[in-house]
């Protein structure tokens, strides 16, 4: 009797010992933020009810971190929104197991609030904004003046700063046929988009990124405002701001490049018209009616039939077209680090690249042959 | 490459930009040749073909990379540009970067 009241307590003993060897063990790894091993001593820990409490808590933190705080914390981390319900789970589970545990009330009074703040509605676009955004289209239509279009335009742009509707105006005077006020209000736009990017930068943390968004508001600037001279005859400006547009992009956009390809046609360059049609054509998306009038425009220049004969050619040159641009986008370079560079002198001694680093710079590949 | 030496007088008192040619010429002497014809105002250096394949991943030349100053690629232009080589085109490229 005596030998198993003995037992049973160093089996007591042991287990409890066990259970606060990996809470500790568990609080260790996850200072080291080895999140998963953490977990796993942890929850090991908690099925113990000398240490559920504090194990429980202990997770209920580490899901908190990992369900709201843990966006670029480190390169690649970000947010895990699954794991937030069982945060407020396992802080709960800690007060089931102590009442009076003061931190885990702490913790999942926070924890609460995080996720109550998730419930507020996400500001923009306002009412007034989709109500302004809406007489824009709607100026599109109806029988109103030009000046009534830059008028909404302008209403628009002051109840939100975003450059959209400076876009969208210039796109409406283009079809109307007002070309140097479109021309005026997409290079306001450009300048907007600008200002828009400036104000907001830190939503655009890295370099390459804000990069990309200044270049799309100016290459959609620079894409109406080549439309609009296209449209007043005046090819060579147009060409200067469709190619501008055009390297902007840095890839095939689809309105652009049909752009190019209207350019080209009126130029009597077929061949360079059919070549940007379609690689407008294999760009992806486009509403259906522009993707129609872009195949329209290129069947006038293709040289094929019309019907199954340039169905066939066409389907063979997009796939070919398709496979290029994919070789072309795992071979550049663009957006990534320049690699280390093996250059000699051209006496054939190394060539000191240190000089070089935190340079803008200009490498230019050759051969004289 | 005579469009290089154009655009380089812009920047040639910029300390943020450097102009620098890669040479992936096997003939030294040709290459020398041609470096005594056109004197560079800038650095060139030399790489091998394979070598420009392998790490540049150049399968035509010219290639012109445009670099920010974080070492980030941000353009690369593959063969000389439709419309001539213009020192504009260049000068845009690395407006662009350093904005």
């Amino acid at each position: 009797m005596k030998t198993v009241l003995v037992a049973g307590l160093t089996a007591i003993t042991l287990a409890q010992s066990t259970a606060r060897g990996d809470l500790a063990r568990g609080a260790a790894l996850w200072d080291e933020r080895l999140s998963k091993s953490a977990i796993a001593a942890l929850e090991s820990a908690a099925r113990d009810p000398a240490t559920a409490a504090a194990a429980h808590e202990a997770l209920g933190r580490l899901y908190a971190f990992k369900g709201w705080q843990q966006e670029g914390v480190f390169p690649g981390w970000h947010d895990e929104p699954a794991v937030r319900e069982r945060a407020i789970a396992e802080l709960k589970a800690s007060l089931a197991a102590d009442p009076n545990r003061a931190s885990a009330q702490d913790a999942l009074r926070m924890v609460e609030s995080f996720a109550a703040a998730e419930a507020v509605d996400p500001a923009p676009p306002r009412p007034e904004v989709r109500a302004l955004d809406a007489t824009l289209q709607s100026s599109a239509t109806t029988a109103s003046s030009a000046a009534d279009v830059v008028a909404a335009v302008e209403a628009r742009a002051k109840a939100q700063a975003d450059p959209s509707p400076y876009f969208t105006g210039a796109q409406i005077l283009i079809d109307r046929g007002d070309y140097d006020r479109a021309i005026a209000l997409a290079e306001c736009g450009a300048a907007a988009s600008d200002r828009f990017i400036d104000e907001n930068l830190s939503a655009y943390q890295l370099p390459g990124k804000s990069q990309g968004a200044y270049a799309r508001g100016r290459g959609a600037a620079a894409d109406l405002v080549g439309w609009a001279l296209f449209q007043k005859k005046d090819y060579a400006g147009a060409a200067a701001k469709l190619e501008e547009a055009e390297r902007l992009a840095q890839s095939g956009d689809l309105t652009i490049e049909f752009h190019l390809g209207e350019l080209a046609r009126a130029r009597n360059d077929p061949a360079s018209a059919r070549d940007h049609f379609l690689t407008a054509l294999s760009a992806a998306g486009g509403p259906a009616p522009l993707r129609q009038r872009i195949t329209q425009a290129l069947a006038s220049v293709s040289g094929h039939a019309a019907g199954s004969d340039f169905d066939a050619w066409l389907d063979a040159e997009l796939t070919r077209r398709r496979e290029e641009r994919r070789t072309a986008a795992l071979a550049s370079l663009v957006d990534r680090p320049l690699p280390r560079l093996p250059l000699t002198t051209v006496d054939g001694r190394p060539f000191d690249t240190a000089p070089l680093r935190g340079k803008i710079l200009l490498l230019n590949f050759f051969a004289s042959w | 490459m005579p469009h290089l030496k154009t655009a380089y007088a812009k920047y040639q008192h910029d300390p943020r930009v450097a102009f620098v040619l890669v040479s992936i010429d096997e003939d030294g002497k040709r290459l020398q040749r041609y470096l005594n014809e056109m004197r560079f105002p800038f650095p060139v250096a030399r790489m091998t073909p394979a070598d420009a394949q392998r790490v540049m991943r150049i399968d035509n030349t010219p290639t012109t990379f445009y670099v920010g100053a974080d070492g980030i690629v941000r353009y690369q232009v593959v063969g000389t540009e439709p419309h001539g080589d213009s020192p504009a085109r260049v000068g845009w490229y690395l407006d662009q970067i350093s904005r």
